[in-house]
């Protein structure tokens, strides 16, 4: 919430500007995800796996002059309806039936099941991925919800559900302009960030058969283009109902 | 260097504003019935949040779901909303902490712990009109605005320090800390006078606005661990007791003393009456038993059902276990039962005591009488196991 003033100034302070927006404009082109995959291929009992997309659980928010986020109603729910769409589209590429549920339409499981794959997730983020990890787990990836999942899968006929977090922070004016004035002073600011993950999630076993994070610059979901395309990258090395050929 | 000092105070100055020379306005609501967010980016943003936060609410587990609790609350919160009673929705949550909150759509959460806690009606609708002060006077939106702005000015402070002298303070971040958590003591102060307005324009006794702060009062002196710290709900609210006061002579000089005869509160007491184990329950696992024993002291003395406090009263001694509780929760049970209308796990618990003592006899006639009255019992099976023995 607050910023952190770690130095006292010293050296050339415009040499340091120049250093620090040159240093933003290099990073806001990288992407890194990393990816988990338990499974090589989709089964299903049907013709075509079925999977079921929860709501997605996205956020995006205006990161303020003073570094509180402020939740923005429009960016969200534009996010939301891009995210889902472009999923939509992409279901021919993974050979898979996606299905939405609307957020509006779940049970009291299904909710309890959303908030259950974020606190996993984020479990994960720090202790699979992060620096934290934990000894007793020796690096093996064996994360899951839980059998009670296939509650979903007799409410919506599906194989698997696929869940999504996703958290966006845009810098305001505000914000770049301090952080600029920040960065005179020798002080590093934040200007924004996101952070996301995605699930595959097996409904017979409740277990995390395809795990991918978003750690930055892959996010842009605020125009159906963009979006797209971040669905391709977010989703290019899931299992499909062909198996795992990488899809270019 | 120096010459960059002007520029970053003149900015400073201009973020925070000057407080002193704003006009004091009149208290009242600040936006109409059926109130829907402006075209603000941020409001938008905050009612995104809370009616997210409304969508899982509504499915979960800690919901009462009762109707007859939930009618009575609702039916306190629509009398003192008045003209405002559909902004809201009510939600009773199954918590035995003293709290209520407001989000700035009108998501109401009033725990049950308010209701245990409450003597009277009254006083469930004093920290209802305060709660509804808060969404009136739109406090979410402005403390969210306020902290926005006094932030950046404490962050561009505390650099235009370090541009001006080389050296790093906090300081500015933390006068502007300081200054959120002010504001936020004068919202609850808002909140307390507008609160009481409303509890008495809506013929609720307002004397309760204070006396429900002199039971926080009286609940904490009776706890058997005292708090240490100041907790963090003391350092954006006004000292419980100075509350207490300022209210008090701002009621009486308003409204007059007290003279409200004392009678039974008939609604709270049927509605503590048909949920007292649940209600109860939920204390008593908070395992603080000074605080559980002062509770129920006093629902003894508002006339709850003897039978279910001497129950609890046995549930606590027996939980604490101290030198000599199983002889006062061995007694308690039998109060229970004497006072006629005890739940059927007094005679289990006595049984189970009896049983401790290693008089299994009287274990036995306590176990039957148990599955007499409980025929249905859940552990029937272990209950019968034991009188087999």
């Amino acid at each position: 919430m607050s910023t952190q003033l770690r130095s006292p100034i010293n050296g050339n302070t415009h040499g340091r500007t120049l250093a620090v927006v040159a240093t933003f404009l290099l990073l806001s082109g990288c992407a890194t995800t990393s990816n988990v995959q338990q499974i090589d291929q989709l089964e299903s009992i049907g013709e075509n796996p079925r999977i079921v997309l929860m709501p997605p659980d996205i956020r995006y928010y205006l990161l303020t002059a003073s570094g509180i986020p402020e939740p923005n109603a429009e960016w969200t729910e534009a996010a939301k309806t891009n995210f889902s769409k472009a999923l939509l589209d992409y279901a021919d590429t993974i050979g898979a039936d996606v299905k939405l549920i609307s957020a509006d339409n779940m049970s009291a499981d299904e909710i309890q099941y959303e908030t259950l794959h974020s606190a996993v997730g984020l479990t994960l983020m720090t202790h699979h991925f992060g620096m934290a990890k934990l000894p007793s787990k020796a690096g093996v990836f064996d994360w899951s919800l839980g059998p009670g999942v296939d509650t979903i899968a007799r409410n919506h006929e599906a194989d698997y559900a696929l869940f999504v977090y996703y958290r966006d922070y845009q810098a305001s004016g505000g914000r770049v302009a301090f952080a600029i004035l920040a960065a005179a002073a020798g002080v590093g600011v934040s200007t924004g960030s996101e952070h996301g993950f995605a699930s595959l999630v097996d409904l017979k076993t409740g277990d995390i058969v395809w795990f991918n994070v978003v750690n930055a610059g892959v996010g842009e979901l605020r125009d159906a283009d963009s979006a797209a395309k971040t669905v391709n990258a977010l989703f290019k090395n899931i299992p499909t109902a062909r198996g795992t050929t990488e899809i270019e | 260097m120096i010459h960059r000092l002007p520029t970053a105070l003149v900015l400073v100055m201009l973020l925070c504003g000057s407080p002193a020379l704003a006009e004091k306005e009149p208290l009242d609501h600040k936006i109409p019935p059926g109130y829907v967010p402006e075209e603000a980016r941020d409001e938008q943003g905050l009612w995104m949040e809370f009616e997210e936060m409304e969508r899982t609410l509504n499915k979960s587990a800690l919901l009462v779901r009762d109707a007859d609790i939930n009618n009575y609350i609702t039916e306190i919160v629509c009398r003192v909303a008045a003209a405002y009673c559909n902004d809201f929705r009510v939600y009773v949550i199954r918590n035995p902490g003293f709290n209520a909150s407001m989000t700035a759509t009108g998501m109401m959460q009033i725990w049950t712990g308010l209701i245990i806690r409450a003597n009277s009606t009254d006083e469930i609708a004093a920290v209802v009109g305060h709660e509804i002060a808060h969404y009136t006077r739109l406090h979410s939106l402005q403390r969210l605005r306020d902290m926005k702005k006094k932030l950046a000015a404490g962050s561009v402070f505390d650099l235009a320090v370090i541009l001006a002298t080389g050296y790093s303070t906090p300081l500015g971040q933390m006068t502007a800390m300081m200054s959120v958590l002010s504001f936020s003591r004068e919202q609850e102060t808002e909140a307390d006078l507008l609160g009481t307005r409303i509890l008495a324009e809506a013929s609720y006794n307002p004397h309760a606005s204070y006396k429900v702060w002199q039971r926080i009062i009286a609940e904490e002196e009776a706890a058997a661990v005292k708090r240490r710290k100041p907790s963090a709900f003391s350092q954006t609210h006004p000292a419980t007791q100075q509350r207490a006061s300022y209210l008090e002579s701002l009621v009486v000089s308003t409204y007059g003393e007290d003279d409200a005869e004392s009678v039974a509160d008939e609604k709270l007491l049927a509605i503590l009456n048909n949920h007292y184990l649940f209600l109860m329950e939920d204390q008593l696992d908070t395992n603080r038993f000074g605080r559980t024993k002062e509770l129920l002291e006093r629902h003894r003395e508002i006339g709850v059902e003897p039978s279910l406090v001497y129950y609890f009263y046995g549930e606590m001694f027996r939980q604490r276990n101290e030198e000599g509780d199983m002889q006062l929760a061995m007694d308690s049970y039998l109060h229970s039962i004497e006072a006629g209308a005890p739940p059927p796990d007094a005679f289990k618990s006595l049984g189970y005591l009896h049983l401790k003592s290693g008089d299994n006899t009287a274990a036995q006639i306590q176990f039957r009488k148990y599955l007499e009255i409980d025929p249905t019992a859940d552990d029937r099976a272990m209950i019968e196991f034991y009188l087999e023995e």
